[in-house]
C-alpha cells in the first residue's frame, strides 16, 4: 500500500520540516524516558530506519484505540505515525474490503514473515470454538495464532487485548481474554488503558527502530517507560491530596476550585501510567484535569477490581489531613530515601538491559557542533 | 442464481458480513450479519448503575 523507504524520506515528502522532526525526535526521547541527549541518537537512527510494516488486528474491540491512534498529534498522524509504519491492513480506515482485504492481510503474513509488526486490538472470545468473533469466516483466535504467531512482535493495545477488557469482565458471557492468554509463544508487549495513549504505541515503535528491541516491561507485560509510574504522584492535584482539600460533591467549591478527587472515587492512588505527563488531544488535557477522577483503565481488570468507579478507595498510604507538619517531614524523608533505592535499582536494570541488547551507553552530554 | 459474500466490511467500526443474491445483475436477497458479540448487556447487570455510562461508551 505505502510506499516503502527511509522514515525521514517519507517525512520530508509529507512536508515536515528537520525543525519538526528533531521535535518529534526530543518528545519521544522524553516519553521513553531517555535523557535529553538521546533525542540526536533517535533522529540518526529514523534517518536510516526503513518502515516496518504494521498490521493492525480489530476483535471484540469498540474501536477506541483506532480513535487513540488517529489522533497521534505532532506532527500529525498522517506525517509521522502512518508513515512512520507502513500500515498494510487496518479493517477501519483501509480501501479494500472482503476478500481484496484479507489478500493485504496474506500478502503481508506470508512474504514479511517475521518481518512485521502486529498490533492487536480488543479481546480474543475462547468459548464455544471463538465463534464470538470472526473474520472472513475465520475465529479471532485462528487469526491471531497465524497472524501474530509469524510476526516479528506483536503490540497488544488498551485493556482487552491486555487482559480481555470489558468482554472478559464478570461474568465474562463469550470466554474472552487477552493476547498473552489466547496465543502463546509469541514476542508480545502490552499497552493497556481503555484506551492505550498513542504517544506509547509510537515511544514503542521509535524504541524499536532505534535500538533494535522492544523497551523494557515490567512483570505484567507493559513497558517501564509508560507505566512504572504512579498516577496519584505524578497528579497535578496531588498538593491538594496532601493539604486535605477535597472534592466533596460534583460541582462543590473544591471541585469548582479543582480540588484533589479522591472521595469522589479516584483510581489515581492504584494505578500506574504516563497520564498525568503525556495527556490527551494534543497533550492538552486528561480526565483529571477535566474534573473527573481516575476511573485506573490500566490496571488489571480494571472493569471488575476498579469499580464501583465513584466508590472512595480505601487505606491509601499519604499524608492524613490531620498529621502534623513534623510527621510530613518524616515522610517526605523516608520517601524520598525509598525513592533513591528504586531509582538505583531501576538504574541496575537499565545497565543490564543495555548490555544485553548491545546498546551504548548513554552520553548526557549533548555534542559539541 | 450466485451469491456474493463481503466479509469484512471496511472503513466501519465493528465486524460486520454481507451476503447478496445476484440475478442478472441486480440484487434480489441481501443478509447482514454482525460478526461480533460481546454481551455488554449481561456484563451491566447487577453493576453500580453511575457506572453505566462507561460501559455504553465501550460499544
Amino acid at each position: 500500500m505505502a510506499e516503502k523507504g527511509s522514515i525521514y524520506e517519507a517525512l520530508k515528502r509529507k512536508g515536515v520540516s528537520r525543525r519538526e522532526f528533531l521535535q518529534f525526535c526530543s518528545l519521544m526521547a522524553a516519553t521513553l524516558a531517555l535523557p535529553a541527549g538521546f533525542g540526536p541518537k533517535i533522529a540518526e537512527a529514523l534517518e536510516k530506519a526503513q518502515r516496518p510494516s504494521l498490521v493492525w488486528l480489530e476483535f471484540q474491540d469498540c474501536c477506541g484505540n483506532t480513535e487513540s491512534f488517529l489522533r497521534a498529534d505532532r506532527p500529525t498522524v498522517v506525517d509521522i505515525v502512518l508513515d512512520l509504519l507502513s500500515v498494510d491492513y487496518h479493517e477501519t480506515i483501509m480501501a479494500p474490503a472482503g476478500k481484496q482485504a484479507e489478500k493485504s492481510l496474506d500478502d503481508v503474513v506470508k512474504n514479511q514473515k517475521g518481518k512485521y509488526l502486529c498490533v492487536v486490538e480488543g479481546a480474543i472470545p475462547l468459548k464455544d470454538d471463538g465463534v464470538y468473533c470472526c473474520v472472513g469466516g475465520k475465529s479471532a483466535r485462528d487469526i491471531a495464532k497465524e497472524v501474530c504467531g509469524n510476526a516479528l512482535a506483536t503490540i497488544a493495545v488498551g485493556a482487552c487485548a491486555w487482559d480481555g477488557g470489558i468482554p472478559g469482565a464478570n461474568p465474562n458471557p463469550t470466554g474472552a481474554v487477552g493476547v498473552k492468554d489466547a496465543v502463546k509463544g509469541i514476542t508480545l508487549i502490552n499497552l493497556p488503558g481503555c484506551p492505550m495513549n498513542v504517544v506509547n504505541l509510537t515511544g514503542t515503535v521509535v524504541h524499536y527502530l532505534t535500538f533494535g528491541s522492544l523497551p523494557l516491561t515490567d512483570s505484567m507485560g507493559r513497558p517501564l517507560f509508560a507505566y512504572r509510574d504512579r498516577i496519584h504522584d505524578f497528579c497535578e492535584r496531588r498538593a491538594h491530596y496532601d493539604a486535605g482539600r477535597y472534592v466533596r460533591e460534583w460541582g462543590d467549591e473544591g471541585h469548582q476550585k479543582g480540588w484533589c478527587l479522591y472521595h469522589m472515587g479516584c483510581k489515581g492512588p492504584e494505578t500506574y501510567k504516563n497520564c498525568p505527563a503525556q495527556r490527551w488531544n494534543d497533550r492538552t488535557s486528561w480526565p483529571v484535569r477535566a474534573g473527573h477522577n481516575c476511573i485506573g483503565c490500566a490496571a488489571p481488570r480494571f472493569w471488575d477490581t476498579m469499580t464501583p468507579f465513584y466508590r472512595t478507595l480505601e487505606a491509601v498510604p499519604g499524608f492524613g489531613v490531620e498529621t502534623t507538619a513534623d510527621k510530613i517531614g518524616a515522610g517526605v524523608l523516608i520517601a524520598t530515601g525509598a525513592g533513591i533505592a528504586i531509582h538505583s535499582v531501576a538504574r541496575a536494570g537499565v545497565k543490564k538491559y543495555r548490555k544485553e541488547h548491545h546498546i551504548p551507553e548513554i552520553e548526557t552530554k549533548e555534542k559539541e557542533e | 442464481m450466485p451469491k456474493i459474500a463481503i466479509d469484512p466490511i471496511t472503513r466501519i467500526e465493528g465486524h460486520l458480513r454481507i451476503e447478496a443474491q445476484v440475478d442478472g445483475g441486480k440484487v434480489q436477497d441481501a443478509w447482514a450479519s454482525g460478526t461480533m458479540f460481546r454481551g455488554i448487556e449481561l456484563i451491566l447487570k447487577n453493576r453500580d448503575p453511575r457506572d453505566a455510562w462507561a460501559f455504553a461508551q465501550r460499544i
